[in-house]
């Protein structure tokens, strides 16, 4: 039985900056494992020795996803090998592109019981991949779930939903996204990072995986998007009694004090 | 060429049709849900209901491929709200109709979307040659009174069954709608002081919010007051951020907010170039004195 992890190795988003133009800069953004595909690998690390399942990462990128330094990034954090579809056309992918490539590889992985994700990528946060996944791969979606249990060929588990903890029973395979916190991550040591470089890794062109990808429109403009102007007032603080006196009144001027 | 709107167990679809009565051909809501939620939807500017049944116990997400199955009969562009079982069902759609899925949309046209990158600084147009699937706010939920014809199609939904719902024991929180929003962020120093920004919150009359990581590695506020852009997206008259320093993904969650105040110590903070009023010092004495101006 396999339990598939499918995480991006992403730039992280505090170090993206937006040109007058609206073009933006991920060029200083240092790439790491998206934070919450951490938690994921973290909790089918945890499923897979429960299952005596292998452990397998998918992961679609542009060239930098299939690179050694992302690759041992996600292996360090307790996969047993990882999959890739890297081609340049996958830079930046949308949800629908991005999950064809991930269900051309879990088809062709085969024995697969359940695709584990994160919560939404640290980057785009589109949080639309597992469900065009399990409508690509007719499996059942279940998002926000804290809690899996796999038995008997159904996969049972505990959801946040509004009104409360929601428990669901579908038959397997299934697709999961897990909330940010269904387990706490710890750093990869020494000793892990050292033992990712040993595992397998399988990289594919998409040309590789046979897919057809989707096609995501043309970008005909981009713009910087101003918020609302601010007013910018700065209330003098060296008199903390006076400077509160003096928002509460802008406050009740602008009609806003319930 | 139809455009749908997704109806995922709530009726509260009414800005996705109205975005989607803009855009050419009639309007069809593609309806899981009870009978009640059927008689919601049949509203103004909802032109078809098809009607796939009432889940019953099983969970609105078995539906996914009968709904994808409605769509992909005569595709066209396809909204859903941002909720996980809407998720769910758009999902399944745009694997049927091989349609790239946009979200964050900010101008729809016929062909054409702009929507919002990076969570919301920049935005980008695309014009696409086929069907889209968009993911946006559902709005209020609809009333009913349209002259819509319904429906009732044949499902055959997979086996996704909820066997148990227990209640949150506190009521969820409703940012949303509050008109005033009081949210704390690492400047705090520890979870003791909440005290003073609750007390803060409360003579305010104002909802508590915060930023990431004070719900989500701290665990010092419950997780569904998180401001950002995967926690609540909201617009209250006045947002008030303590010790927040208004990296991007905080900032797309507030950023529709009428007025912004912060209380930061560090003036070159990004929250301050999108302040109205900015008060930079120390919050430990900046709060009391503030709860103290509106006691």
């Amino acid at each position: 039985m396999r339990i598939v992890v499918a995480y991006k190795y992403a730039p992280d988003p505090q170090e993206a900056t937006v040109a007058s133009d609206g073009t933006l800069d991920f060029s200083r953004a240092k790439a790491i494992v998206s934070d919450y595909d951490a938690v994921a690998i973290e909790y089918g690390r945890q499923l897979a020795d429960a299952q005596g399942a292998a452990l397998v990462g998918v992961s679609v990128g542009g060239e930098a996803a299939a690179k050694p330094v992302a690759t041992k990034a996600a292996l360090a954090r307790g996969l047993d090998e990882v999959v890739v579809v890297s081609d340049p056309e996958l830079d930046g992918a949308g949800s629908t592109r991005t999950a064809q490539a991930i269900a051309a590889v879990v088809k062709e992985l085969g024995d697969v019981e359940l695709v584990l994700a994160g919560d939404s990528s640290m980057d785009v946060g589109a949080r639309m991949v597992p469900s065009v996944l399990a409508g690509l791969l007719g499996w059942p979606m279940l998002s926000d779930v804290e809690k899996v249990t796999l038995a008997d060929g159904s996969v049972s588990v505990e959801r946040l939903v509004s009104e409360g903890v929601q428990s669901i029973t579908a038959a397997a395979p299934a697709v999961v996204s897990l909330t940010s916190e269904a387990v706490k991550t710890k750093a990869p040591g020494m000793k892990d990072l050292l033992a990712a470089g040993k595992k397998p890794v399988a990289v594919k062109s998409l040309a590789d995986s046979g897919l057809v990808a989707v096609s995501e429109g043309t970008v005909t403009a981009r713009a910087k998007l101003d918020g609302p102007a601010r007013k910018g007032v700065v209330i003098d603080t060296s008199d903390p009694a006076a400077a509160a006196a003096e928002l509460v009144n802008a406050l009740r001027a602008a009609g806003v004090l319930g | 060429m139809s455009t749908y709107v997704l109806v995922a167990g709530n009726a509260g679809v009414s800005e996705l049709v109205a975005a989607a009565a803009k855009l050419d051909g009639p309007v069809v809501a593609v309806v899981v849900g009870a009978d009640e939620v059927v008689r919601a939807v049949a509203a103004p500017g909802v032109d078809k209901i098809v009607w796939l049944g009432d889940p019953g116990d099983r969970a609105v997400e078995a539906f996914a491929a009968d709904v994808a199955k409605v769509v992909a009969a005569d595709p066209g562009v396809v909204f859903a709200g941002r909720k996980p079982a809407e998720r769910a069902l758009l999902g399944a759609v745009a694997a049927a109709i091989s349609a790239p899925v946009v979200t964050m949309p900010v101008e729809i046209a016929a062909g054409q979307v702009t929507r919002a990158i990076a969570g919301g600084i920049a935005s980008e147009t695309r014009s696409y040659a086929g069907p889209v699937a968009i993911v946006s706010d559902g709005g209020a939920p609809l009333t009913g009174g349209g002259s819509t014809s319904v429906e009732q199609a044949a499902a055959s939904p997979a086996e996704v069954t909820v066997t148990d719902l227990r209640p949150n024991e506190v009521a969820a929180a409703d940012l949303g709608t509050a008109d005033r929003v009081v949210s704390v962020g690492r400047g705090l120093k520890a979870k003791e002081d909440l005290a003073i920004i609750e007390a803060l919150a409360t003579a305010f009359k104002a909802e508590l919010g915060c930023s990431r990581p004070v719900a989500e590695g701290l665990d010092w506020v419950a997780r569904d007051r998180y401001v950002g852009i995967s926690g609540q997206q909201i617009s209250p008259q006045v947002y008030l951020a303590v010790g927040i320093s208004g990296q991007l993904q905080h900032m797309s969650g507030c950023r529709g907010a009428q007025l912004i105040v912060s209380i930061n110590t560090d003036k070159d903070a990004p929250i301050v170039a999108e302040s109205d009023y900015i008060l930079t010092g120390d919050l430990y004495t900046l709060v009391p004195a503030l709860t103290a101006a509106l006691g």
